[in-house]
């Protein structure tokens, strides 16, 4: 296995892009208006009992950055990069195997997932929430990134066209933002729509890292099943790879 | 190290090589060239295991491409036809991943070293989007032998670069052969060919027709060329000796009569019966 240049290029490529002012704002920008719009502004007039909606919207929100900054950004550099550019051809024809190609570019995609949703959480905390304090919040937010990631390599090697990948985003993970329990309770849903939403693998992501922030007994069943969808993101991920070249 | 046995690959209904057979021998710079679109940049992905051949077999280095590639991509050296380096990077990054892609244990020094072969050391730290098009290509060239490969392919390594830019990268690949590192080059361009290549295969329409020495291939179709203005076209005559040809010229009404020695163009016509239109 030979992971680490894999990831090092990732890296080396956000770092780069960390230097433009512009790249940081739009990675955070969304995120922080929902954040604001709906923890501070319309969240005071919602009642959560004991806890307040800031408390309920945080982790959904965590998650749901991490969703989109996990896959956004490595789809998009694997498509460019693939289609535009043809620099992930240099790693293809280097003696790396495509797992090791595979699990390095999840890894930056995890890194800048986790990345970015880090600011989330400093800023939620600014706004009077507190930081997750438990292993479980943490697990379950490896666990999204790095599932995201996967997808993003997947789309990033299906994609025929740069359109395509947008597409993905609007088709599967703009629905995910809204209707796997970031904003809402999904119990609140009609049961037909509560089967659908555990076929999404954001709605496992939302539930664990909520009841990691709210320091409730870790969930077995959406916990094994983010856990396989995680795996299955990466197998995924590898056999895009290959097929790729056929 | 290279040989190809039947072959191909189709897209669809649609074959860009056709049971192509070649074999090509360790140190040799050899040419593969054909207008576009005669499957050349195919053949090149396929032995460097980027592309699946839908039929035939292929080894490089005396390993089979698709059963084991990695053993394949240890010995090979590839630069593409289009400019594959990381334009977000600068030049010196660019080559150190290349040198831990391939596990180097002194790819920093080794990268300082290539960077003053392609004579861009004052440039190692800016970023390769800045780099004028002949910077990029030296670089790609010089990514592509960092890991000491055995075998190079170079495809099209001076398309769109102007003339003295394509000298400096005529040298360069003169030096590679000096270093004993066979090279595989597609070009397009006929003087290319001649000047670089000690063998040449010509490819048209996915298949190969005609592979030989520049020298013996113009030997075969004729050394010497007698143009002769026939009503609105032009008629090729080839004769092996040049007095033959002055003596043919003779023959023909004077001011539309032109003799020249043989090109592999010529040789193309002769193969393929139609204009080398690149």
């Amino acid at each position: 296995m030979n992971v680490w240049p894999v990831f090092l290029r990732e890296m080396m490529i956000f770092a780069n892009r960390l230097k433009k002012p512009g790249y940081v704002m739009a990675m955070l920008v969304t995120p922080l208006l929902y954040l604001v719009t709906f923890g501070l502004g319309l969240g005071r007039q919602i009642n959560m009992g004991e806890s307040t909606y800031l408390i309920f919207i945080v982790p959904g929100i965590c998650a749901m950055s991490t969703m989109t900054n996990s896959f956004t950004g490595i789809a998009s550099s694997l498509a460019v990069g693939r289609l535009h550019y043809k620099s992930i051809e240099e790693m293809l024809v280097a003696p790396i195997s495509y797992s090791s190609v595979a699990l390095g570019e999840i890894a930056g995609g995890t890194f800048r997932g986790l990345f970015s949703s880090l600011f989330i959480l400093l800023a939620a905390l600014i706004m009077g929430a507190h930081l997750p304090l438990t292993i479980s919040f943490y697990a379950a937010w490896i666990l999204t990134s790095v599932m995201f990631a996967a997808l993003g390599v997947v789309a990033g090697f299906k994609s025929k066209s740069h359109e395509d990948t947008s597409v993905f985003s609007s088709f599967i993970i703009m629905p995910m933002s809204f209707f796997c329990g970031t904003f809402f309770p999904v119990d609140k849903l009609p049961v037909v729509v509560q089967w659908f939403l555990q076929l999404l693998p954001l709605t496992h992501s939302v539930t664990c890292m909520r009841a990691g922030y709210q320091n409730q007994n870790v969930p077995i069943i959406p916990f094994a099943a983010l856990t396989f969808f995680c795996l299955l993101s990466i197998w995924l991920a590898i056999v895009s790879i290959r097929q790729s070249l056929k | 190290m290279i040989k190809c046995r039947g072959l191909s690959r189709a897209f669809g209904k649609r074959t860009v090589v056709d049971k192509l057979d070649l074999a090509i021998e360790s140190g040799e710079i050899f040419g593969l060239l054909g207008p576009n679109g005669a499957g050349k940049t195919t053949t090149v992905r396929m032995l460097t295991t980027l592309l699946h051949p839908t039929d035939g077999e292929a080894k490089v280095a005396g390993f089979d491409i698709l059963r084991e590639s990695l053993q394949v991509k240890r010995h090979i050296g590839y630069s593409p036809q289009e400019i594959n380096l990381d334009r977000d990077l600068s030049g010196y990054q660019n080559l150190l991943l290349h040198g831990l892609f391939h596990r180097m244990p002194s790819a920093a020094d080794r990268s300082r070293e290539l960077l003053s072969w392609a004579g861009i050391e004052s440039h190692a730290h800016e970023i390769v989007r800045h780099y004028s098009g002949g910077m990029q290509r030296r670089l790609q060239i010089a990514r592509s032998v960092m890991h000491n490969p055995s075998i190079l392919f170079l495809d099209e390594p001076t398309v769109g670069l102007d003339p003295q830019i394509r000298r400096t990268i005529w040298d360069l690949i003169r030096s590679l052969k000096d270093k004993g590192i066979g090279v595989l080059l597609t070009t397009h361009y006929i003087e290319e060919a001649e000047m670089l290549c000690s063998r040449v295969g010509i490819m048209n329409k996915g298949k190969l027709i005609a592979c030989d020495t520049p020298e013996n291939l113009k030997r075969i179709t004729g050394a010497y060329i007698v143009e002769a203005q026939v009503n609105d076209s032009i008629d090729y005559r080839h004769f092996a000796d040049k007095t033959d040809a002055y003596e043919f010229a003779r023959t023909l009404a004077e001011g539309s009569v032109r003799i020249r020695e043989s090109t592999l163009e010529d040789v193309f016509i002769h193969y393929a019966g139609e204009r080398f239109q690149s």
